[in-house]
């Protein structure tokens, strides 16, 4: 698929040469980057409804004034926002090379066919609370350039930099360390792979017999009747295969029956089912037979005379399908709800009750008492739905006018399917949670983030998370917190945040 | 066939290419060459032939194969449909051209790559849609995975071991007995191949409850057969394998491969009506049998074959097959030549082709004193069987 993996001597040593080009400023750092305004409250409330983050110091002056800060604070998650170049008079701000180490490696990369970007590592410290009115500076130093590596999404190098950022009197209010892969579009393993799971075969069906599938793409298993000896059949046929009448009906079944006889499919695989595949024939209660699949039932499990009961398949939303499964025991049902079917459902159930809430569902424990914080605890699960308007949203409260963030059209001309969620954002929304969970007296020590599977929208990204280490050190509690953040595609983030309890006084 | 054309037409010619998973020519190649070798056997010259009977599912029509064998003028052509079903339809139409005088000499032949070019077995995954009767039936079942030969017969199997007893075991015992015939023919792609009942049970799963050993290879060769009136093969080089009957069936709520909704799908019913005819037309009984090839594409289906034509009462194949009878020195020793899982799946022609040499005295697993052979089609789809005797 790609030429120039081809491992031939002279492409190696052309790949050397290459990396001995893209490594040569590692070790430099840029110019620094003043940012363009101070950081002001607007900017950050902006971020703040965005990003669904409701920490009253951020936005509310009556409670922040009254608070150790005194005043407003700016989420330590906008620590990289302050720098970032934003739109220059309608354009997307370029970097002079020659100011920075990591544009020179960027530009190189792309004009080799890397064209590709995405961030794959981030970690925030956060040394300074940052106020409206400070004004912030970075200095990025270019740390390193990988050697060409095949991924899941592209064959590509990763850079990564360093960026000390500092208030207007110099002192370093925190730093980031930032990893990205530059790759070649349409290099990656999913592009190799077969494309996704085609939906089953629709049935075959005309004018004769589009009944049978209509009812059952409204969950109704019909068949077809005669109205003069009121005889059943299936398949349908266009007379009474009893009277030879030409008046033909339909009634709907119980969808109860029996099972007639099986069989389970190994080989050959059809691509569109998964094996081994159970297929019954299935003796409804009404006298006829059809064909379907058994469902909820281990193959050892089959027997035939077993009671079964229709259950039904939606296709790609397409059309659905009448599958069967055992009429299950009072027994038989307690156990498959201790397993891990009972656990998805229970996510489900939680989607659906959020699901017309806010745009980030969000659940709070108002009886947190942070004191007994033990590690072990988990965060309460939250279910992000991602959508357009969070993606391009949060792209734009964080100043990042890269267009994979906001324009499908150039997302996909650099090998991705769809735009997809900022790691600023991926940051913001899981400091937004831990502090929803936390509360607003927490302060933050620093965010280590891993990227995986992108954000694109129309998926949901649920996060999980639990306290992995409690230290004291002398009246300061510190919690490690590591999260996951899984969407349909697999794991969006995961990483460890280090926050800091508020004091706690003697008496504890 | 009515019993007054009995017997008066003989099957004087067999010819067949060699049978592999790789041919390395077109089917139409192979088509030809099994009909030349089928004349050359016969000692009859093309521009006698004035009837080609062939399958439906034949994609060499008999025009281009005509137009090959240098054939002047075709007075009878016809297709029978149903895949291997058709098989023995093929001669009893043939007789039946012949008796009826539309034709004097008629060649039947199957040829195709089954196993080089598209995968035979691979089933209709590929089908989608359409809205014609036929492909209809197809979403009965191919929604629900149901999309090879396999799983289709695996839906009869299950059903007939639990009515039945029968075991895997006991379908095994149809795949070695194949085997052991192949292992000594030559022409059999499983020549020196033998297989235990370990191997069988050892096998992996195509379709529960068909391993793989139970399912017949996927192949690649022509096989054809000339017949012509008995008074004709009277002057030919061969003695006749004479067309005792031939009959065709199909019979109530009948379905292509997928007959799931009859009252006892452990019954072969369509094959019950050839054999009912068979016997009627020849006056003859399951003991006149000396040597039979029963379909056996997948081993399920054929115990009840020996069922519907009584060598057995109905459940009881298993003990039929424990007690050795279809093994060289049994009762009924059956597919002599390896049966289409151990000599090759030519859709049951050669088959024919065998209990033609049967009669004839040439198989490489001769069975001593044959006076009548029985040859049976495709199970599970509208069917065909035919009995072959000595001309006396």
């Amino acid at each position: 698929m790609n030429q120039d993996l081809s491992k031939t001597d002279e492409t190696v040593s052309e790949q050397d040469d290459f990396l001995n080009l893209l490594t040569s400023q590692v070790g430099s750092a840029g110019k620094i980057e003043v940012a363009r305004d101070n950081v002001s409250e607007p900017v950050i409330r902006s971020w703040c409804d965005a990003m669904s983050e409701s920490n009253p110091l951020y936005t509310n002056p009556d409670i922040a004034n009254n608070s150790k800060h005194n005043g407003i604070i700016a989420p330590p998650a906008m620590l990289q926002v302050w720098t970032m170049s934003g739109l220059h008079l309608g354009s997307q701000f370029q970097r002079n090379t020659e100011d920075s180490p990591s544009a020179g490696v960027y530009e190189l990369l792309d004009e080799a066919g890397f064209t590709g970007v995405v961030a794959t590592n981030a970690t925030y410290r956060y040394d300074e609370t940052i106020k409206p009115g400070d004004l912030i500076s970075g200095s990025q130093k270019l740390l390193d350039v990988s050697e060409q590596k095949a991924t899941a999404i592209g064959v590509g190098h990763f850079v990564t930099t360093e960026t000390i950022y500092s208030d207007a009197s110099g002192k370093q209010v925190g730093s980031m360390e930032f990893r990205v892969l530059k790759f070649q579009p349409g290099t990656g393993k999913e592009n190799q792979q077969p494309p996704k799971k085609p939906p089953r075969p629709k049935p075959a069906s005309n004018s004769s017999t589009d009944w049978f599938w209509d009812a059952c793409n409204n969950k109704e298993l019909r068949i077809q009747s005669c109205d003069d000896c009121a005889s059943l059949q299936h398949p349908p046929a266009v007379r009474c295969l009893s009277c030879g009448s030409i008046s033909l009906n339909t009634v709907i079944a119980t969808g109860k029956g029996t099972l007639h006889s099986w069989a389970i499919a190994h080989y050959p695989q059809a691509p569109a089912f998964d094996y081994p595949l159970i297929v019954g024939l299935v003796e409804l209660e009404e006298g006829v037979r059809l064909v379907s699949n058994i469902t909820d039932i281990e193959p050892e499990d089959l027997k035939i005379g077993m009671p079964l009961e229709v259950d039904w398949l939606d296709v790609d939303n397409e059309f659905t399908l009448h599958q069967f499964k055992p009429i299950q025991s009072v027994k038989q049902k307690s156990k498959s709800e201790s397993d891990g079917e009972g656990e998805n459902n229970s996510q489900i159930s939680d989607l659906d009750q959020n699901d017309s809430d806010t745009q980030i569902t969000k659940k709070q424990d108002p009886k947190l008492d942070l004191k007994n914080v033990q590690i072990g605890d988990e965060l309460p699960i939250s279910l992000v739905p991602i959508t357009t308007l969070l993606i391009v949203s949060t792209a734009l409260a964080t100043r990042d006018y890269q267009d994979v963030h906001h324009d499908p059209k150039a997302a996909q001309s650099k090998g991705m399917p769809d735009i997809f969620m900022n790691i600023l954002t991926s940051a913001g929304i899981v400091s937004r949670w831990i502090n929803d969970w936390a509360g607003p007296e927490i302060d933050w020590n620093s965010i280590d983030l891993r990227l995986g599977a992108p954000n694109h929208p129309g998926d949901t990204m649920t996060l999980s998370g639990s306290v992995t280490e409690k230290n004291h050190s002398g009246n300061q509690v510190s919690l490690n917190i590591a999260f996951v953040g899984k969407n349909s595609r697999g794991m969006h983030v995961s990483g460890t945040a280090e926050i800091l309890l508020p004091e706690i006084s003697e008496e504890d | 066939m009515n019993s007054n054309f009995s017997s008066k037409t003989a099957i004087v010619g067999i010819g067949a290419t060699e049978f592999s998973k790789d041919s390395g020519r077109t089917p139409m190649e192979l088509a030809v060459e099994a009909c030349e070798a089928a004349l050359v056997d016969a000692g009859v010259d093309a521009s006698d032939v004035n009837g080609i009977v062939t399958f439906s599912s034949e994609q060499n029509f008999e025009i281009e194969v005509a137009r090959n064998l240098r054939i002047p003028a075709l007075s009878h052509f016809s297709m029978i449909p149903h895949g291997g079903g058709a098989a023995c339809g093929t001669i009893g139409q043939a007789a039946s051209a012949i008796f009826s005088g539309s034709a004097d000499y008629v060649l039947c032949y199957r040829a195709f790559n089954e196993r080089s070019w598209h995968r035979f077995g691979s089933g209709v995954q590929d089908r989608h849609g359409g809205a014609e009767a036929f492909d209809v039936t197809f979403g009965w079942t191919s929604p629900f995975g149901l999309l090879t030969p396999a799983s289709w017969v695996a839906m009869f199997a299950t059903r007939y071991m639990h009515l039945s007893g029968a075991t895997s075991e006991d379908f095994g015992r149809v795949a070695v007995t194949d085997r052991k015939f192949a292992a000594t023919n030559p022409a059999a792609f499983f020549y020196e191949r033998p297989i235990t009942l370990e191997d069988h049970q050892e096998s992996r799963w195509i379709v529960e409850p068909l391993h793989l050993l139970d399912c017949c290879q996927e192949s690649d060769g022509g096989q054809a057969i000339l017949v012509t009136s008995l008074e004709r093969a009277r002057d030919l080089r061969n003695p006749p394998a004479v067309i005792s009957s031939a009959a065709q069936g199909s019979t109530d709520d009948q379905q292509a491969m997928r007959s799931y909704y009859r009252d006892d799908i452990t019954r072969i019913p369509e094959m019950k009506f050839c054999a009912d005819q068979l016997w009627k037309n020849t006056g003859l009984g399951p003991s006149d049998i000396q040597v039979a090839n029963i379909y056996d594409h997948f081993t399920p289906l054929f115990l009840p074959q020996l069922e519907e034509f009584g060598f057995c009462e109905k459940g009881e194949a298993k003990e039929f097959l424990r007690d050795g009878n279809i093994e060289m020195g049994g009762s009924l020793p059956t597919n002599t030549n390896g049966g289409q899982l151990g000599e090759a799946y030519i859709h049951g022609m050669n088959g024919i082709a065998e209990a033609v040499r049967q009669i004839r005295g040439t198989s490489v697993n001769q069975i001593e004193n044959v006076e009548n052979a029985l040859v049976t089609a495709g199970t599970s789809v509208p069917t065909s069987a035919l009995i072959l005797s000595q001309d006396h």
